[in-house]
Parts: C-alpha cells; structure tokens; sequence
C-alpha cells in the first residue's frame, strides 16, 4: 500500500482493533516462525493453501471421486465397498437408443427426455435471457428518470432463492392463480399453464428469466459503461444512425462481455433443476423434465434407487459443463489479454 | 461572409452557468483558438458549436444557415477528440471511412477519398492496423484524417495534442498548421497552452469563467491585452504586476511608498491603477539607470536566456528575463530598468488604460 493510502499510524496505533489484531498476531507469530523454520519459506505457500485445499478436497474431489467409483459399480447399497464393479455398464445403458433423436426408442427413455427437454430449454432460454438481459442494459444504459431505481427493481429477483421465485409463480400461473383471475376477470377462458406442455416449457424459461436477467444485465451494463462516451459523440458527428451505432459499435466492443454471458447462461441451463422442479414439477408428464431432475429422482426419489445410473449421468452431465467451464475461461483470459 | 456566427451563447448545466452572452464570428478559411484556464468554458463552446451540447440561449449560424436547434450530424462538421476516439475494433481505413459509408457515398469514392487522407497524412503503411498497434502520434493522425475525409464545413479540435509528449505536440503542431495552409479550412481549436494558440491561430478568443476576455491575433493580445486576465494569461513567464496609486509627480507609487516606478508615456490616469509589464521587458543595468532593485529569489537558466525571480522593496514579485548566462545569484540586488515602451496600465477596475 503507499503512503498516502494507508491510515496514520497514530490512528492504526490507537484502535481498539489494530491492538486486537496485533495480540492474535503476537500469539501466531511463534508457531509460525516454527513452521517457516520446518518447511522453508517456499513451503510456507503451501501451508497457507492447505485449509483451502482440504476444504476442497473433501467437499469437491472426494465426491467426484465417489460419485465415478457409483456409476462403475451396481446394486442398491449405499457403501461403495457392498457394491460389485460393473465396468462401464451403466454408460454403456445411458447410451442404448435406437435414435438418439427419438427419446423413446432408448432404453433410459427419460434420460434423453430429460437430455432432449434440457436442450430446449437451454436453447429458448439462452435466447430469451441475452435478448432481454442485454435490451435491459441498453436501455438502463441511457440517462433515464429513475435509472437507479430501475437498476435495483431488476437486480432484486437475483437475491430470491430459486425455490422462493418459482412459488411466487406457482402461485401467480396456477389453475386459480393471479393470472388466471386476470383473465376471467376480463372475460377470458382459464388457462391451465401446468397441464398444456408449451405453456409449462414457456413458463418455466419465462421464470427462470425473470429470476436471473438482473445478474446478467448486470455484466452487460458493466461493458456497456466501459465504452467510451466519446466513440458515441465521434459516431454523431460521422452521422451515424442509432442502429448503425448499435450495431457497428456498441455490440462489436460489447462482444467479450456478451460472449461470457452467453457461456454463463449456458452452463446455468444446463444446471437448472431446482427452479423448474418446484414449478412444474416436470410436468406435465415429462415435458419439462430436465437431466438434473432425472438424475435426482433416479438417485432418490423413485422406488428403486439406482445410485450407480443416477452417478453415470452426472459424470456425463458433469463433463459438459466442464467442457463448457474451460470454454468460459478461455474466452475470460483471452479478454483479459 | 462570416462561416460562423455565435450570438449571445450561453449553457448552463443545472444551477451552473457555462457560457454567458458569447458573441463571435469566425471567417471561412480562418485559424481560431480558444485558450482559458482549465473551466472557463472553452471546450463546452466547442461541443456546442459542434451539437454535441444543446445551448441554453443564443444562436448559432454557420455559413448563414441557423443550425442552433440541428443535431450534431446535420451540421456538417467534423470533430478531432482529445482522446482521439478511434473505433478500437475497426482498422485505420475502416476508421476513416466510416463516416463516407454513412453517407452512403459510392465504394470507389469512399477508397479514394480514404487513400488520398492516408497520403497527406502519411498513414498509407498503417491503413489495415487497428488503432492499438499505432503510437500516440500515427492515432492523432488517424483522427484528423477522419476529419480531413468528409471535408467538413468546419474542423472542430478539441484539445488534440494534450496527450502526446512534448517533442511530438510541436512536430504535430507544425503539420496542422501545415494541413491548414494546404487545405484552407476552417478550424476551431481548444486548448490551455497558450503556445499552441500564438503560434496556430490566425486568432485568439480568450475565455474566462464562461465569457469571452478579448478576441484578436496573436500579437494584438501579447502587445494589447484588453484586461488584466488577458495580460497575465497570454505570455510565459507571465506579466508583472505592480499595483500602485499614480502619484503627484506622475509616476506608480507603491501602496507602502517604497518603491516608484515611470507610468507609460501619454496615459492620463489616476487613482488607484496597475502597472504591468512582461519579464522580457524587464531588464538588468547599471545602478545609475535603474527603474527600480529586485532581491533575487531564484534563478532559472534555460541556456539561451536566463529567468530572475525576485521581489521589489515593497515585497512585490517580478520576474525578469536576463539574456546573461549567469546574470546574478540568489541572494543578490540586482538594479533593473523597465523598457517605457511596453509598460501596460490597468484601472481599477482592471481594464487597459490606452491613449
């Protein structure tokens, strides 16, 4: 820190804090020359690192571990060591489909469901959520009345807990929800969002919008205000019209930003579970069933609990979006480049 | 006929007033810079020509037309950013042509038009870099070929040479005063170094706190400040000034009556008057000659010449420039002679008392 930033030491002397600080500093201050004195001050970046790396370790690797050592192995046992190896079986019945076009003609129909559903979803869902997220930051971008207020009001559904914003719009899209008495109420039919499958997909994409567009617009607003005002007074005074600008300016220079959120979104879709399971609960029948629902009902919630299936899915789940991670940070370093 | 006629201008943001009552008009084919300290308005005047900035009262003429309720594109003019503002994405020959594509001009037109710039500007090298791989220097260049290209009404430059270091700001000086002998433009250009302004301008309007001080050639204001604003801006190290009451024999008598000192030739003034006078016309001599003694402070020496820093008897500051190569120490008397040619006398008020 320099000089003029740190505080006077009068002050930093004085504070019931710095003389709290100082004391735990005092007391660590032996076995910590201790251990320099054993590990050397290279190894000392290692000690700092390990609290970090058990933490790791036995919450992040372990269970990756685990869950690769479940889907090689068959049986209903919990214990990894009461169940027989059963080599790549699990896989190998994940990947049994007449036509991986058609769900149905596979043997784990739901499965491919659950794959098919998730493509969808993540497909209307990346287009709906860049699309809105990024109109929202160009118009929140501009000097308008109440753009403070307007930057916080979309922000907010960010804070919710996903279980919280799809009980909102349970209660809002239900049989005899707040929208459905709207709608009688200007003389229209009830509609039943949860039992026509369009309605519950566009729902469930529509909610999972509404819930995360503020976190994305957030980034895109970010880029959008590091853009010099003076390329956009340059592009006045050359005459540009205002969709020449937005599209010869603003998107080319927005595109490193606009290309994480796209990533991000992805992965953030191809995750999605918890949201569109408390709303639709998958259904109707298994219209928005989702990969990471197939793999928590064949894990947990049916009769038969099928560890082994359930943990080879997720490894296959788990590849993509560790393909699609390293694609996102990739795409970070080189823009950071 | 004037190519830009600016009358009764001013801006305000909020509560703050900008620019108040600006009248000017600027020649076709002129040379202008407006030069003030920083905040006296200069480069909003400039945004508000341009259209960037809409004005809050006043008109705004160019080549007879009202353009004051234009937007900036319909104005016909070009604008050179301090930052440059080069479209980071966008090669050199994209950066210039931009504006030609908005104007839908033919591809053949917009390539010769783009190549003939590159040429004056010696960008022919660069035209497929992006403007990160060029120097501070070659972007400048860059943005006045983007200017240079549409062949605007008026070159508007707002500050272009303040983030270039000081052995390219006077190379690029001399080659915009070259562009502006070869293509007889009219141009508008803002800075704070006075500089700039002496050797660039046909004329000078000189701004301070959002009005205008004096309008005139560079000379005119060196040689005739209207005001005491104007004498102390203009000229560097800047004007000495000595306040005084004009005495009974006719001379500047120090408030403490220490020191005396000869009032220009032919001035009826009196009361309470301020007498200036520039550091080049301030010179060391014999104690028999003397105007006055200056305790020396500090010495500069610049090689060629020599600056003094000192006070008078009554604690006034003056600087003196010594043509010496070790014309005194600190510490020193040092008796010195004003040339009466070039005393300068300002009323109380601060305006130039003139024949």
């Amino acid at each position: 820190m320099s000089e003029t930033g740190s505080p006077p030491r009068a002050i930093l002397r004085d504070s019931h804090a710095s003389r709290l600080i100082q004391a735990v500093a005092g007391l660590l201050d032996r076995p910590m020359a201790w251990i320099q004195r054993a590990v050397g001050g290279r190894g000392m970046a290692y000690v700092f690192l390990a609290p970090n790396i058990l933490f790791f370790g036995l919450f992040v690797f372990l269970p990756i571990g685990i869950n690769m050592a479940m889907s090689l192995t068959g049986g209903t046992n919990l214990f990894l060591s009461e169940r027989p190896f059963i080599g790549g079986d699990h896989y190998r019945g994940l990947m049994q489909c007449g036509s991986y076009l058609d769900p149905a003609s596979c043997r784990e129909d739901h499965f491919w469901k659950g794959v098919s559903n998730t493509l969808k979803f993540t497909l209307f869902q990346m287009v709906a959520m860049v699309g809105t997220a990024l109109v929202t930051a160009l118009v929140l971008n501009r000097k308008i009345r109440g753009r403070g207020f307007f930057r916080a009001v979309y922000f907010f559904p960010v804070l919710l807990s996903p279980v919280v914003v799809a009980l909102i719009w349970k209660w809002i899209l239900q049989r005899d929800g707040l929208l459905n008495g709207a709608i009688t109420l200007a003389g229209g039919e009830k509609i039943l969002f949860f039992v026509e499958p369009g309605w519950a997909m566009f729902w469930a994409v529509f909610v999972s919008v509404w819930a995360h567009m503020g976190f994305y617009t957030l980034i895109l607003l970010a880029g959008l205000q590091a853009i010099p005002a003076d390329l956009y007074e340059a592009a006045e005074m050359d005459g540009t019209k205002p969709m020449r600008v937005l599209t010869r300016i603003t998107l080319p220079l927005l595109w490193p930003n606009l290309v994480v959120v796209l990533v991000l979104v992805l992965i953030k879709a191809v995750q999605t579970f918890d949201e569109v399971f408390v709303l639709t609960g998958g259904g109707p029948g298994t219209a928005t069933l989702m990969v990471v629902q197939y793999i928590y009902e064949t894990a947990f919630a049916n009769q038969v609990q099928n560890f082994g299936l359930a943990a080879a899915a997720s490894m296959l789940l788990g590849s993509l979006l560790f393909a699609l991670t390293m694609l996102q940070l990739w795409i970070a370093r080189r823009k950071a480049a | 006929m004037a190519g830009l006629v600016l009358k009764g201008i001013g801006k305000s943001f909020g509560p703050v007033e900008v620019l108040r009552g600006i009248d000017l008009e600027v020649a076709n084919g002129e040379f202008v810079v407006f030069v003030g300290p920083s905040g006296c308005g200069k480069s909003t005047l400039l945004r508000v020509i341009a259209g960037l900035e809409e004005v809050t009262a006043g008109t705004i003429r160019i080549d007879d037309e009202d353009v004051t309720g234009q937007r900036a594109a319909e104005r016909g003019l070009a604008m050179v950013f301090q930052s440059y503002a080069l479209y980071p994405h966008m090669s050199v020959y994209r950066n210039i042509a931009f504006a030609l594509e908005n104007m839908r001009l033919p591809p053949a037109e917009i390539e010769a038009r783009v190549r003939r710039a590159a040429t004056m500007l010696r960008l022919t090298d660069y035209l497929d870099r992006k403007p990160g791989a060029l120097s501070g220097g070659q972007r400048q260049r860059v943005a006045i070929g983007r200017a240079v290209v549409r062949d605007p009404k008026i070159f508007l430059f707002d500050e272009p040479l303040s983030n270039l270091d000081a052995e390219l700001r006077v190379a690029t000086r001399k080659e915009l005063a070259g562009l502006h002998a070869e293509i007889g433009g009219t141009m508008i250009y803002v800075t704070h170094d006075q500089v700039e302004a002496m050797t660039l301008a046909n004329r000078i309007v000189v701004l301070n706190k959002g009005r205008i001080e004096q309008v005139g050639t560079p000379l005119d204001l060196y040689n005739r400040p209207a005001n005491l604003f104007v004498a102390g801006f203009i000229g560097s190290p800047r004007m000495n000034f000595i306040r005084g009451r004009v005495g009974p024999e006719g001379r500047l008598v120090t408030p403490d009556g220490k020191v005396t000192l000869p009032l220009p030739p032919g001035l009826a003034a009196a009361g309470e008057v301020t007498l200036g006078i520039r550091p080049e016309h301030v010179a060391p001599c014999s104690a028999g000659e003397a105007d006055a003694r200056i305790a020396v402070e500090l010495v500069e020496q610049l090689g060629s010449e020599s600056y003094l820093y000192g006070t008078l008897a009554d604690g006034t500051a003056l600087t003196l420039r010594s043509p010496l190569e070790d014309p005194a120490r600190r510490g020193e008397d040092v008796p010195v002679r004003f040339d009466p040619a070039r005393l300068h006398l300002f009323d109380a008020a601060g305006l130039a008392i003139r024949p």
